[in-house]
């Protein structure tokens, strides 16, 4: 069981990567082993046992011939290469009953995971879009150096804030086309507001060409219960469009709506194969980036298979 | 034009800016919240947009609308018409509603009876007099119970009023009218007022003497009395034997009045019982009075049934049926005494006569025949009977002497004294028939001396014989004997007279008549009176020896008529016609318990001190035209109808008559005490409306913000 994470008191860490690290740490408190680490490694040497070595690496042949405890030590043949995909355009920017906005949520969220990769030494790279402006693309590296500089991506990106209003869709071809064929995890932090359903479908896409995709679709609680009451005067966060309107008068029509969204989602990502997490602003960013891991953790197996 | 009591309250209009900066400052005054998803909102909107737009606009409007009610309705506005109901002062006074409740009253209009509309009138009347104002409700049909005095118990008065249902009586307005008049005389209010509502037909109006003085009470009339009420009644019908139809044959003749402006076609039925057997149309022209002619057979095995004529519907169906108690003659009880008694039965002088008077021999015949032979008579004389039984002719009401030789003075005295106490005689001579022996000693039965016979024949060929037959014409068609004939009757004119006695000359002419001629001139019945009784000289004799009338259709009702005009009994059932609401004595005879049961439940059961030791019972409660059927318990307990006992009650045919009454047989208006200001404008208050109004928009607004 993990404790949430107070979203002041994470606010009062500072940098990034600390809050990144904070995150990690408390979500792996609940976690046994790591799930986000290379599949594809080959053997290097054998080296004698020592407390704290993985049981399942000790070489029984060995162990039968020598009577002693070896461990094999593996070489990774080709490290795992992590994309993240910010969407950073203006909708994200909503803040409604959260304590932090949608960007903040899955910068954050993003930030842990990018610790995460680079303390597995991988290579982990960084999209923020949105924005065409602005498009922010950090290429996939595995050194420690990098991480700093990525995480310093996501904090620029937080203190801009969310704007513009281009979908996530073309960063995500965009990351198909920097991968040339080799299999990468993509992480995406969305609300997947997209008229078009663009995201949707090229996330679908990605998984069509043996990438692992994972989503955390970003919602704020006040987008999923419209608890608005008294004439109101909504105002479009990406197109500037506005309407006046009794909220109880359309409440019925949004929910269904936004029921309808939700599965639409939910259903269409998981038929494609595409692992999907709803993370809502109110909620743990170590529960988030918990469950991510679990799921990841199940597929790997099946996949590596 | 509409006027405010309060106009200042129309400051309150400007209320109406109210909603309408509500609406305003509230559009201004709106959150603004910024929202990712506004997509899902726009299309949620695009849907619901219009109909929430239209909703905006209908709660702005009705708001705006009921601050504007509110206000005008607290500016209490009003408007004024010309005054359509009648004269009515608030306040105390004296006052009496005169309704119309005669059977007229129920005459239908647009599907309710106009007692109804009156009644509702009178009823506002009674609300608008106000509490402090004594009233008596006084009803205008003949013979209803007037109040004893006026009274402030307005409840009761209303409760009256609702439970007035239309009498079966005519109107007597002029006598409810005198009644308003002493009610109001007796008074100490200033202020008198006689409200009627009433349909004024003139036949409600009698007498010349007005009700009251100048001085007497105001009088208004509330006029609900449509235009044109027109009227189809059958005001009269009578039941009279028929013999021409057979021995149960019934004449039923109906008046029928048309008391409309147009003329009218109606349909008639004729219903022995309960069960119509004949219907027939007639032509009325307007304010016509025809008399349509049913005939019908009473069913077999009774000698008397109701039965009534009844017309299709109109407006006013209470007079459009009326009933009549049908019977059959009394039988008459004839004696016929042979002269020429043959064994050969149709060689016999009285065969023709016998089978005539009892057609089939039948017991409804209508009449019993004893048949003797002249020597018989002798039977009547205690001192010269000798072998012949004793004959008495109180058994009798008629004596027929067919062909009888002249009888000894002694014997003609019998009979004249008997004639003269009442009874009818019939004479027809023959060949046994001595003239000059008749006038010796039958002179004071006969209207007329004999002469001798004449026959017509004499010495002429065969073939011309018929040819020199007298025939029978200029018959008194009025007379009662010659009733059931037509004007030219074949059944008699046909009839070929070869033989007939001549009569003498006579100076008598006052109580004497010839009824019916031969073609020669002869006279061929002759009528006198003599006392109290009639007799009947007929010239011919009655069967064919002189004559071959006996084989002709006329011979059985002229035979029939003559000894029933003899017998005086040609009305039978001849009682007056009991109208609603008068008293109808039955006897009692030997009944210990005697019910009556009449229409719609009426009835009443005499009984114990009621009947016993009287010869006869009142019954009066006649309300309901109908038929008054008597049930009776005879002295051994038995119990059954006694149909000779039932009766028939009708509506007054003058109630019939819807006539209005001209202005100059109302009774003026008094002044009816100091005059109350008059104003013919009415004013209208709105702001009841104007209230109700505001209440609906108020409920309007709230299903509308609930939406």
């Amino acid at each position: 069981m993990t404790v949430g994470l107070d979203p002041v008191q994470l606010a009062r860490l500072g940098s990034l990567p600390i809050k990144a690290r904070v995150i990690v740490e408390g979500a792996l408190s609940g976690l046994h082993r790591a799930a986000m680490h290379g599949s594809s490694v080959e053997f290097a040497e054998h080296k004698e046992y020592s407390p704290g070595d993985e049981l399942r690496s000790v070489d029984w042949k060995a162990y039968a011939k020598l009577d002693r405890y070896y461990v094999k030590q593996f070489e990774q043949e080709s490290q795992l290469t992590v994309y993240l995909v910010l969407d950073a355009s203006a909708s994200m920017r909503f803040r409604g009953a959260g304590a932090m906005s949608k960007l903040d949520h899955g910068a954050l969220l993003l930030a842990a995971l990018a610790y995460l990769v680079s303390q597995q030494q991988d290579k982990v790279g960084l999209v923020a879009c949105g924005d065409r402006a602005t498009e922010t693309i950090v290429p996939a590296r595995a050194r420690t150096t990098h991480l700093h500089d990525l995480l310093g991506v996501i904090e620029q990106v937080m203190a801009r804030g969310a704007r513009g209003d281009e979908s996530p869709a073309p960063a995500l071809a965009r990351i198909a086309e920097l991968t040339r064929r080799r299999r990468a995890l993509i992480v995406i932090a969305s609300d997947l507001f997209d008229p078009e359903d663009e995201t949707v479908r090229a996330l679908a896409q990605l998984r069509a060409q043996r990438h692992d995709v994972s989503v955390l679709h970003v919602l704020d609680p006040h987008e999923r219960t419209f608890p608005y009451e008294g004439l109101t005067e909504f105002r479009a966060l990406e197109t500037g469009g506005r309407m006046l309107v009794n909220p109880a008068a359309i409440r019925r029509d949004y929910l269904e709506r936004m029921a309808q969204f939700l599965a639409r989602c939910r259903g269409t990502l998981t038929a494609a194969g595409v692992d999907y997490h709803l993370a809502p602003t109110d909620g743990a960013l170590e529960q988030a980036l918990l469950d991510l891991l679990v799921a990841r953790s199940r597929l790997m197996p099946r996949r590596a298979s | 034009m509409i006027g405010f009591l309060a106009p200042l309250m129309l400051v309150g209009a400007l209320a109406i800016a109210v909603p309408i900066a509500i609406h305003l400052i509230g559009r201004q005054r709106a959150r603004v919240v910024e929202f990712a998803a506004l997509d899902f909102l726009m299309a949620t909107k695009r849907r619901t947009a219009r109909r929430l737009r239209l909703r905006e606009r209908v709660l702005l409007l009705v708001r705006a609308l009921a601050c504007l009610a509110i206000a005008i309705a607290l500016a209490k506005p009003f408007t004024s018409c010309d005054r359509k109901g009648p004269q009515v002062t608030r306040g105390p006074q004296a006052a009496v509603l005169l309704i119309d409740d005669s059977f007229a009253s129920g005459y239908v209009i647009d599907g309710k009876p106009w007692l109804r509309r009156a009644s509702e009138d009178a009823r506002r009347v009674l609300a608008q007099l106000g509490p402090e104002a004594e009233v008596a409700i006084v009803r205008t049909s003949e013979g209803s119970e007037h109040p004893t005095e006026l009274t402030r118990d307005h409840v009761r008065l209303r409760d009256q009023l609702l439970a007035l249902e239309p009498s079966a009586r005519p109107a007597d307005t002029t006598r409810a009218l005198a009644r308003s008049a002493q009610l109001l005389a007796s008074s100490s209010h200033a202020r008198k007022t006689v409200f009627v509502f009433s349909l004024d037909q003139k036949t409600g109006f009698h007498g010349d003497e007005p009700p009251w003085g100048t001085d007497g009470p105001a009088l208004v009339t509330i006029d609900s009395r449509p235009a044109e009420l027109p009227n189809l009644a059958v005001t009269a019908l009578r039941a009279d034997p028929d013999p021409g139809a057979g021995s149960r044959g019934i004449a039923f003749d109906a008046e029928v009045a048309n008391f409309a402006s147009s003329p009218r076609q109606v349909e008639l039925s004729l219903a022995i019982g309960e069960h119509v057997v004949a219907r027939g149309m007639l032509q009325l022209g307007a304010g016509e009075h025809r008399t349509k002619r049913f005939i019908a057979a009473l069913p077999a095995g009774t000698r008397a049934s109701d039965a009534s004529v009844s017309l299709d519907g109109d407006g006013l169906a209470i007079d459009d049926r009326r009933w009549v108690r049908a019977s059959l003659r009394d039988e008459v009880r004839v004696l016929l005494v042979d002269g020429d008694p043959r064994t050969v039965r149709h060689d016999d002088e009285v065969f023709y006569a016998e089978t005539a008077l009892r057609p089939g021999d039948r017991e409804d015949s209508g009449t019993s025949v004893r048949v003797i032979t002249s020597e018989e008579l002798a039977g009547l004389d205690p001192k010269a009977r000798g072998a012949a039984p004793a004959l008495s002719l109180d058994d009798f009401d008629v004596v027929v002497l067919a062909n009888v030789p002249a009888l000894p003075p002694e014997r003609v005295a019998i009979l004249a004294d008997w004639v003269r106490a009442g009874g009818g005689i019939f004479v027809a001579p023959g060949d046994q028939v001595d003239p000059a022996a008749y006038d010796r000693t039958m002179l004071p039965l006969l209207p007329q001396s004999l002469r001798d016979p004449i026959d017509t024949t004499w010495g002429a060929a065969p073939e011309e014989r018929d040819s020199r037959a007298l025939h029978l014409v200029k018959w008194e068609a009025d007379h009662p004997i010659f009733a059931p004939f037509p004007k030219d009757a074949p059944g008699l004119a046909d009839a070929k007279f070869y033989k007939i006695s001549l009569l003498g000359p006579t100076t008598a002419t006052a109580d004497r008549k010839v009824l019916a001629r031969f073609t020669n001139g002869a006279a061929a019945l002759v009528e006198a009176t003599i006392g109290s009784g009639h007799t009947l000289l007929f010239t011919s004799t009655l069967d064919r020896d002189w004559n071959d009338l006996p084989i002709h259709p006329g011979y059985l009702p002229l035979l029939q008529q003559s000894v029933r005009h003899l017998a005086r009994k040609h009305a039978p059932g001849a009682e007056p016609e009991h109208l609603v609401g008068s008293s109808v004595v039955l006897p009692v005879g030997d009944l210990k318990r005697l019910e009556i049961r009449g229409p719609d439940g009426l009835g009443a059961v005499f009984e114990g001190d009621r009947i016993t030791g009287r010869s006869s019972v009142r019954f009066g409660r006649t309300e309901r035209p109908g038929v008054y059927r008597v049930i009776g318990t005879d002295q051994t307990g038995a119990t059954g109808p006694r149909d000779e006992l039932a009766f028939v009650v009708n509506v007054d045919p003058h109630g019939s008559d819807l006539t209005p009454a001209p202005p100059t047989m109302l009774p003026h208006s008094g002044t009816g005490g100091p005059a109350a200001p008059t104003d013919d404008r009415r004013r209208v208050e709105l702001w009841h409306a104007l209230a109700a109004a505001v209440l609906l928009l108020l409920l309007a607004e709230g299903v509308l913000v609930q939406r």
